[in-house]
């Protein structure tokens, strides 16, 4: 079973590649036959991924939480998230930036999983840590809530770039493919608004199995400082913008800074081997 | 057969001349019927739009075909045909194809990548084919050439980017806002210009209207004609804060709209300000375009958003040339295929296949002797000559008829020398049947050998 998953999940990274190309060529020729295949590329190697989650899963009685394993299910939530802003805001070209995001966060997963370690390594306190339901919750919820974050941050990326083109009145080949300025906001901020409490609930499961538990200093792990961090970041952007009725470049920039936050709190999480939060490393 | 066309257009004659060559839908039939009346023309299309006129024929013979046409046209309307001639371009045989799939792909048009030449190529050809005009030639020809403007159309970028001002205008605000229902306009000063992007922008969706002119009256003149509100000029930055876009076009000589007033209304806002100066001098502060969520566009900048997007458009024509190419190859192959030697080459090299599939098939069951199968060959190719030659000479004589392609396609059919679209079964068998003869024939070609073992 565990050959199976194997060929299932390489076949879905080969899938994704290909949905790339053919999401970044649409992208810019605008070609309605490819954005069907790209679609379909995108939709094949979901379901190849999730069958791989689900024979690998079985093939070791439940899905280990490793810092490989995580990124293959963060690519997976990322994935689905993409579908459904794909058919809510019927816009493709978030796919151009999306789908190669999924497929990085795998070969990255790749890689690790080929030189890390596995829960077996584990001490016998992470061990009682991990040994709850709620753990399994957590790490969902985190996952949604940063593919959610990383949508905002590809909405909030094309804002930067549509509105520098604006400016500076550039009518380019890719100003005129790029989505429009209010539909890359509405995007960014939407995506926070979905984002944020999922992720707040992930984080409050976390802090109560670490209470639980009577984990010593548990909020002093690196990973659960800058996880704050970043509830911080989105919890100011969510107020400034409902609040303030922040809007525009200031709001953009700060979701990619929320952004740039998730991504050196993955590298962290799976590189610095120190603290309680250190699973699979 | 002949392909002709003569006409005219915006390239090759002003507006003077090509009003008096036009041939509106009502007088289409008619024409066309005096058209088709004329000895050696078989089939006619008229395509007659405001940029031009150019009639397609199918004519016996090409010289004599373009001197009919040339006098259908000066006689239906009653113009010198020596003064006409000077307006005239002529084009005969391969070229009208590429020809027409230019036009229809809109290659050839005054404002290239402009969408309307496709329906009216339609229509020209319905035309045609409702006065009984078209024949097998025409038919497949501009059928195809709609093909041609659709793929352009879809497979190239050709028509997207906006080419005129006020469209250019239309389109950044679509850029900055997705769409513009609900949207409010502010238009500041009363100019044509202005009035003409409001309404582009109010056909597109905007809601709300709000005029504002130094002059109240003539505010509320244009505010009545968009069924708008005028709002005293006093109150214009106040407006201001009400509208997603605010265009310009007022005669005067300082900005209307300076940085600093505007500063203010721009902090406070949540959603974009799009700003369209059109004035000459210019009505708002350049300096605007600095403030957070607001975009200033001048008069030289919607020019330049324009000559970008024809630039685009070019480099879209060039790809679009590719598709004509594939086309025009595509329709040649079509043609050759109706052509008489081709056909009644394809008619033998598959009764060849069959007479040798059969013959083999015979002799595995029967013990001949070399002079015994030599006989039995010679038998098989005299009844596979003698089957043919009746059909295949009758064809012959056919192809110099005015029904050649009739013929042609019937006895395609009868002999299925077309593959089939169903790849089983007996589709399937004919298919490699076909594909057989098509490799016999290709083998000859290169051989330069006249026949096959049973010649003919």
């Amino acid at each position: 079973m565990t050959e199976v998953a194997f060929v299932a999940f390489w076949l879905a990274m080969a899938l994704y590649a290909a949905a790339t190309v053919l999401y970044g060529y649409q992208a810019f020729t605008k070609r309605a036959s490819l954005s069907w295949f790209a679609t379909f590329a995108t939709g094949a190697g979901f379901v190849l991924h999730t069958a791989s989650i689900g024979l690998q899963s079985t093939a070791t009685d439940g899905t280990e939480l490793t810092g490989a394993n995580v990124l293959v299910l963060m690519a997976w939530a990322l994935v689905l998230v993409y579908f459904v802003l794909e058919h809510l805001m019927k816009v493709k070209f978030y796919g151009a930036l999306l789908v190669p995001g999924a497929l990085v966060v795998l070969l990255v997963a790749q890689i690790m999983g080929a030189s890390r370690g596995v829960l077996a390594d584990l001490t016998a306190e992470q061990a009682a840590l991990l040994d709850n339901w709620r753990i399994g919750i957590h790490v969902a919820l985190i996952a949604f809530g940063n593919a959610g974050f990383a949508v905002s941050a590809a909405g909030s990326l094309l804002y930067v770039v549509m509105e520098r083109q604006l400016k500076h009145k550039k009518a380019s080949k890719l100003f005129n493919r790029l989505p429009s300025l209010t539909q890359t906001d509405k995007v960014a901020r939407r995506s926070v608004v979905w984002a944020f409490p999922v992720y707040s609930a992930g984080l409050v499961l976390g802090v109560l199995r670490a209470i639980e538990t009577d984990v010593h200093l548990w909020w002093a792990d690196l990973r659960v400082v800058l996880a704050g961090l970043v509830w911080l970041i989105f919890a100011f952007y969510q107020f400034m913008r409902w609040r303030k009725g922040w809007a525009g470049r200031s709001a953009a920039y700060l979701c990619l800074a929320g952004f740039a936050l998730v991504v050196v709190l993955a590298i962290a999480a799976r590189t610095v081997p120190a603290g309680f939060h250190v699973f699979g490393l | 057969m002949h392909l002709v066309l003569v006409g005219l257009s915006h390239k090759t004659a002003p507006v003077a001349i090509r009003e008096k060559l036009t041939f509106p839908a009502q007088v289409q039939e008619d024409a066309l019927n005096h058209l088709s009346r004329i000895e050696g023309i078989r089939e006619a299309v008229i395509v007659s739009t405001c940029n031009r006129t150019e009639v397609y024929a199918v004519a016996a013979n090409e010289d004599a075909g373009v001197d009919s046409v040339i006098g259908f046209l000066a006689d239906y309307h009653d113009l010198d045909r020596h003064e006409l001639a000077r307006y005239l371009y002529i084009i005969t045989g391969e070229t009208v194809v590429r020809h027409l799939f230019r036009v229809v792909a809109s290659l050839d048009s005054m404002v290239v990548g402009e969408a309307q030449i496709l329906g009216q190529a339609k229509e020209a050809y319905e035309h045609g084919f409702n006065a009984d005009a078209t024949g097998r030639v025409f038919n497949k020809l501009f059928r195809q050439s709609f093909e041609v403007g659709k793929r352009v159309r879809t497979e190239t970028a050709i028509g997207e980017a906006a080419v005129s001002i006020s469209y250019a205008a239309v389109e950044l605000a679509k850029k900055v806002f997705d769409t513009l229902d609900g949207r409010t306009i502010l238009i500041l000063g009363a100019g044509k210009m202005s009035e003409l992007t409001a309404k582009h922008l109010v056909s597109n969706g905007v809601a709300r209207v709000l005029v504002v002119n130094r002059t109240f009256e003539r505010a509320r003149e244009m505010a009545e004609r968009f069924n708008g509100t005028a709002v005293p000029y006093e109150r214009l930055y106040e407006s201001i804060r009400e509208a997603d876009i605010v265009i310009s076009s007022t005669a005067a000589t300082e900005y209307v709209i300076t940085k600093a007033e505007l500063a203010p209304v721009a902090k406070n806002r949540t959603r974009p300000l799009f700003l369209i100066d059109i004035a000459v001098p210019r009505d708002i502060d350049p300096g605007a375009n600095d403030l957070g969520g607001v975009f200033l566009y001048d008069i030289d900048d919607l020019n330049g958003v324009v000559e970008s997007n024809l630039e685009e458009r070019m480099t879209e024509a060039h790809r679009a040339e590719g598709i004509i190419d594939e086309e025009i190859a595509a329709f040649f192959a079509w043609v050759e295929s109706m052509e008489v030697m081709p056909t009644v080459a394809a008619i033998r090299a598959k009764a060849e296949v069959i007479r040798e599939m059969e013959l083999e098939k015979a002799l595995k069951r029967l013990d001949l002797s070399d002079v015994d199968r030599k006989t039995v060959e010679a038998l098989t190719c005299a009844i596979v000559n003698k089957m043919l030659h009746g059909p295949t000479a009758r064809l012959k004589k056919a192809a110099t008829g005015k029904d050649a392609y009739e013929y042609m396609e019937v006895a395609r059919a009868l002999y299925g020398l077309e593959d089939s679209e169903d790849r089983s079964g007996p589709g399937a068998f004919r298919n490699l049947l076909n594909l057989r003869a098509r490799e016999i024939m290709d083998r000859r070609k290169e051989t330069e050998d006249n026949v096959g073992d049973c010649g003919a």
